[in-house]
C-alpha cells in the first residue's frame, strides 16, 4: 500500500463523513415532522406517515438506492449517483428517526401540556417551549444510535458508484490483491468518526445537566 | 392525543399500499419508454459509458485514476469518436442493469457473451478470450489436473457467467467418475483469491486472463490450472437493440484492430495478445 493509496481513503473518508452528515441534518427534521404529524393525527397524512415509516423500515438501503437510481429516469428524473445516494439515506433515516421522536412524544406527560394550555400558550409555543427541549433529551441515545448505524450503512451506497471509506479501500485490495492492509486503514477510520458522535452526545447530555443544577 | 379507530386506519393503509405498488407494476411499463439513446441523441448528449472499479487487468483504479485495459481504450475512444465520453466508475453489480435500463449508454467491461445476457443486451466484438481455467494454492499438493477437482471447494463471483458454466466442469467431473464440490459465490474476486489464500475455498474458477494476472502479481502464493470450459469470450454490452451505438463500437474495435494497437494493449494488460478474436460471437450457453 503507497501513500496514494491512504490518500484514496482519506478522499472516501470524507464522502463519507459528507454524506453521513447531509442524511443526519436532514433526517433529522423530517423524522421530527413525520413524528408530529403522527402523534397530532392530522387526518388522513398522519396515514400516509405510517404507511411511509412501515415500507421504508422495511426496505434495505441498497434496495431503495438502486430503485431510485435505475427508477427515477425512467419518469423523467434525472439523478445522479450522490444525489441518489443522499435521498436514500434521508428517506432511510427519516423513517427510523420518525419512530424515535414519536416514542419520546407518546412518553410526553399530557398534564404538562395541559398546564401550558391552562396559562394560554398558543400550540407553536406550547411546541416549542414545553414539549421539544424535553423531547429532544429524550431521543438523544436513540437518534444518536440511529446516527451512527447511518455512518455504517454508507458502503451500501456504493453499489451506484459512490466511492466512500470501503469502497475505496476494495479498490486498492483489488489493486494490490492484498485487501488486509486497506481495510484496517478504512477500519481504522470509521472508529473515530462514530467516537467524534458519541462524545458529542455525552458532551449534550453533560451540559443539559448542568443547565438544570443551575436552575 | 386522540386515536381514530383501527378499521379506518386498516383501510386506508391498504389503500395507500394497493396504490404504491400498483406504482411499482407500472415501472416495466415506463422504462420501455425511456430505452437508451440513439446515435443521434447521443452526438448530442455524449456517450455516457460504465466502468467496474475493481476488475484488474481490464479497469481498476491505481492511486485515484481509472486505469486498466479499457480505459486505455477508452481514452482512444475518446480521439476516435466525434461526441464526448462520460465515464461513470461503478461496481458490477449496478453495470448490466444500468445498461438495459438506459441508465449508461454501454458497459466497457468484460461482460463474458452468455445466452441469458443477449436476451437484455447486444454484444461488440470480443475484446479477449475469456476461457475459464480454474487457480489454486501453490501449496497444495492435492490438485495437479482436473480430476482432482473432485468434490472440492470452489469460488467463483455471483451472478457471473463463470457461476453459469460451472456445470461444464461438472460434466467433465462426472466422466471421471467424480463430481463437483461445494460452490462459494462471493461479490467480486479479491475476496474470493483472499478466502483461496486463506485456505477457505480449495480453487478458484476464472477467465485466463484474470488468473494470468493474479499469478504474475503473487507467483508464491497461487498457480494457474488448466481450462474448466469451452470457448469463452467477453465484450462490451449495449442495450438490446442500439444497433446504431453497436456498429459504432464495433468500428471502433475493427480500427484499432487494424493498427495493432488492441494486440499491443492486450500485450501490455493481458501479458498475450489474441490474434484470432471473432468479429461475432454467438453463445452456446
Amino acid at each position: 500500500m503507497t501513500g496514494g493509496d491512504v490518500l484514496a481513503i482519506l478522499q472516501g473518508a470524507v464522502v463519507t463523513v459528507t454524506l453521513s452528515l447531509t442524511g443526519i441534518l436532514i433526517g433529522l427534521p423530517i423524522g421530527l415532522g413525520l413524528a408530529v404529524l403522527r402523534w397530532a393525527d392530522v387526518p388522513v397524512i398522519a396515514h400516509i406517515v405510517t404507511v411511509y415509516v412501515s415500507i421504508l423500515r422495511a426496505t434495505p438501503l441498497v434496495t431503495l438506492l438502486l430503485l431510485l437510481f435505475f427508477a427515477l429516469p425512467n419518469i423523467g428524473i434525472a439523478i445522479g449517483p450522490i444525489s441518489a445516494a443522499i435521498l436514500a439515506l434521508v428517506m432511510n433515516t427519516a423513517a427510523f428517526n420518525c419512530e424515535v421522536w414519536r416514542a419520546s412524544l407518546l412518553n410526553f406527560p399530557k398534564d404538562q401540556y395541559e398546564a401550558a394550555q391552562s396559562v394560554g400558550m398558543g400550540a407553536a409555543l406550547r411546541f416549542r417551549r414545553i414539549v421539544l427541549p424535553q423531547i429532544a433529551r429524550a431521543s438523544l441515545p436513540g437518534l444518536v444510535n440511529e446516527m451512527s448505524l447511518l455512518i455504517k450503512v454508507t458502503p451500501a451506497l456504493a453499489v451506484v458508484g459512490v466511492v466512500d471509506i470501503t469502497r475505496a479501500a476494495v479498490r486498492i485490495g483489488a489493486e494490490t490483491y492484498d485487501p488486509l492492509p486497506p481495510f484496517l486503514v478504512a477500519l481504522a477510520l470509521y472508529a473515530p468518526i462514530v467516537f467524534v458522535l458519541v462524545w458529542l452526545q455525552r458532551w449534550i447530555e453533560r451540559r443539559q445537566i448542568r443547565v438544570e443544577a443551575a436552575a | 392525543m386522540t386515536t381514530c379507530s383501527p378499521a379506518r386506519s386498516d383501510l386506508l393503509s391498504r389503500r395507500l399500499v394497493l396504490g404504491l405498488v400498483s406504482v411499482m407494476m407500472a415501472m416495466p411499463v415506463l422504462v420501455a419508454s425511456a430505452r437508451a439513446g440513439s446515435l443521434d441523441d447521443i452526438k448530442k448528449r455524449g456517450l455516457i459509458v460504465a466502468t467496474e472499479d475493481d476488475f484488474r487487468p481490464f479497469e481498476f483504479v491505481k492511486d485515484g485514476k481509472p486505469t486498466g485495459f479499457d480505459n486505455e481504450l477508452i481514452e482512444d475512444l475518446r480521439k476516435y469518436a466525434p461526441f464526448e465520453i462520460k465515464q461513470q466508475i461503478l461496481p458490477w453489480t449496478g453495470i448490466l442493469a444500468g445498461v438495459s435500463t438506459g441508465k449508461y449508454d454501454v458497459a466497457i467491461t468484460a461482460a463474458i457473451i452468455t445466452k441469458e445476457r443477449r436476451q437484455s443486451l447486444d454484444f461488440t466484438s470480443p475484446i479477449a478470450d475469456a476461457t475459464h481455467h480454474y487457480v489454486k494454492r501453490k501449496d497444495d499438493k492435492s490438485i495437479s489436473s482436473i480430476k482432482d477437482l473432485n468434490g472440492k471447494i470452489v469460488g467463483v463471483q455471483a451472478g457471473s457467467a463463470l457461476l453459469a458454466r460451472l456445470p461444464e466442469l461438472g460434466t467433465m467431473l462426472e466422466k471421471e467418475g467424480g463430481k463437483l464440490g461445494k460452490v462459494v459465490e462471493y461479490t467480486s474476486y479479491p475476496e474470493a483469491y483472499q478466502d483461496l489464500a486463506v485456505g477457505r475455498v480449495d480453487y478458484v474458477v476464472n477467465t485466463i486472463i484474470n488468473l494470468q494476472t493474479l499469478v504474475a502479481e503473487k507467483p508464491a502464493v497461487f498457480e494457474l490450472g488448466q481450462a474448466v470450459s469451452g470457448k469463452s469470450f467477453p465484450a462490451w454490452a449495449v442495450a438490446k437493440g442500439n444497433t446504431e451505438l453497436l456498429e459504432f463500437l464495433n468500428g471502433f474495435i475493427a480500427k484499432e484492430k487494424e493498427t495493432g494497437r488492441f494486440a499491443e494493449l492486450q500485450k501490455k494488460w493481458f501479458g498475450e495478445a489474441f490474434p484470432n478474436l471473432p468479429v461475432s460471437f454467438e453463445p452456446e450457453f
